[in-house]
């Protein structure tokens, strides 16, 4: 196989970890790893080997998320408010997920794609700043503002949810 | 003494390996000399932590074939297809913009649903704690009157109640009330043992809804343990220690499942 495949390939379980945070949905995680797969062999011509693979298709993943979410944002403000969130929203829980991954995930969707995105890519995913902000297409100092917000924003959430929430013992 | 002054930004500096190697030694004393700041960052670590054993799982799993295939070059370029993760997206951006506008709120805003058993043992938990704590109004039906007290709940609130007989773990009935459950009704006997502990058993008629556990805050006090089960939801609640309150409890409810002709 060619080079630059092997080299994509080897890519895929960490764009689907990227992909599963920004969405949380498996399938559609998937979904939106397929489309940035799509794109990147079609471009395939345009990257160097010098490139670094992982960096270039997180790029290509993170603009087509970005795309979607941008179309989807002028639509969600004037026809989506009036429905309820949480019908609208609800993800099926993954049996295997535990209460606490469950609790950060839903708190993760909760916060601005645009936080969220440079929460993941920095904090999960372990790029630099200088990388992320590359990556993202935004200034260092936006990156850095926005990670520090998506933290603020998902601790915030959590507070709310162990006001409210209890732990909860399953007889055994 | 520190060469120059940290702030909040310097928590996320630090935790992202952002902040220069000279200035660590610094900004760590200064986290210790600044309690509220070294708390924020330990939680800020925690939840990174937290975030990233999340999401580590996806990197064990077996890659879908569909995504290897296309990779590596052997399977053709689907035809149109729309994507299901444009509507996740689109979900996305609604639920961020419904948490900022503040039209979803707690628990709901992001998107964990309040389960029945929550809600039972929640409202058993309130209930205990008002009622529980009263001296002179802790029910409306002393135990004197027993029989008139469960037939009138029994009533009320839609199943046939008993008074389990606790005698055995030391606690006889002190009384009962009546109270609101959402649109519904439940009925709470009230016990207490020779030492005044109290504890209290919370009946309502529930759903279909079949599940069993002991649910407790985090910041503490009474914990309840509940079943859900063939249209009962029972809540037993108190402050005794776990294993203790699960005993109790589970004597009562096998008391009035069997008082209702159900066990």
């Amino acid at each position: 196989m060619d080079q630059r495949r092997t080299a994509i390939l080897a890519e895929i379980p960490r764009l689907r970890r990227y992909a599963r945070a920004l969405l949380r949905d498996r399938d559609s995680a998937d979904d939106l790893v397929q489309d940035c797969l799509e794109r990147a062999l079609s471009r395939l011509d345009n990257w160097t080997s010098d490139e670094n693979p992982r960096r270039w298709l997180f790029t290509i993943m993170h603009h087509l998320f970005v795309d979607q979410t941008r179309r989807t944002k002028r639509r969600a403000e004037v026809v989506m408010m009036p429905l309820e969130g949480s019908e609208a929203m609800s993800v099926p829980a993954d049996q295997t997920e535990s209460v606490a991954s469950r609790e950060i995930m839903d708190a993760l969707q909760a916060i601005s794609p645009d936080r969220r995105a440079a929460l993941v890519i920095v904090g999960v995913e372990g790029f630099s700043y200088a990388e992320a902000a590359t990556m993202l297409g935004i200034p260092a100092g936006t990156l850095m503002s926005r990670v520090a917000r998506g933290r603020e924003e998902l601790r915030g959430l959590l507070d709310d949810v162990g006001r409210r929430r209890a732990i909860r013992v399953v007889e055994r | 003494m520190t060469r120059r002054d940290f702030s909040e930004r310097d928590i996320h500096l630090a935790l992202d390996g952002e902040l220069p190697d000279e200035d660590r030694r610094d900004f760590e004393a200064w986290l210790e000399a600044t309690p509220d700041m070294k708390a924020r960052s330990l939680r800020f670590e925690a939840d990174r932590a937290r975030l990233r054993e999340a999401f580590a799982g996806v990197l064990e799993e077996r890659v879908p074939d569909r995504l290897a295939m296309r990779a590596a070059g052997e399977a053709p370029a689907p035809a149109t297809r729309v994507a299901r993760w444009r509507f996740a997206a689109a979900a996305a951006v609604f639920l961020a913009l419904g948490a900022g506008g503040g039209y979803l709120a707690g628990v709901e805003a992001i998107g964990i649903e309040p389960q029945a058993e929550d809600e039972l043992a929640e409202e058993a938990i309130a209930a205990h704690t008002i009622y529980a704590a009263e001296q002179r109004h802790a029910v409306e039906v002393g135990a004197d009157d027993k029989d008139h007290l469960l037939a009138w709940l029994s009533k009320r609130v839609g199943l046939t109640l008993v008074a389990p007989d606790l005698a055995a773990e030391g606690f006889h009935l002190v009384g009962g009330r009546l109270l609101p459950a959402g649109q519904k009704t439940a009925g709470l006997l009230l016990y207490e043992d020779a030492g005044s502990n109290r504890i209290s058993i919370y009946v309502t008629a529930e759903g279909d809804e079949k599940s069993k556990g002991v649910y407790k805050h985090e910041t503490g006090g009474a914990s309840a343990v509940y079943w859900l089960d063939d249209g009962w939801g029972c809540a037993i609640v108190g402050t005794l220690p776990q294993d203790r309150l699960v005993d109790v409890g589970r004597k009562a409810y096998r008391q009035l499942l069997a008082g209702a002709g159900m066990a």
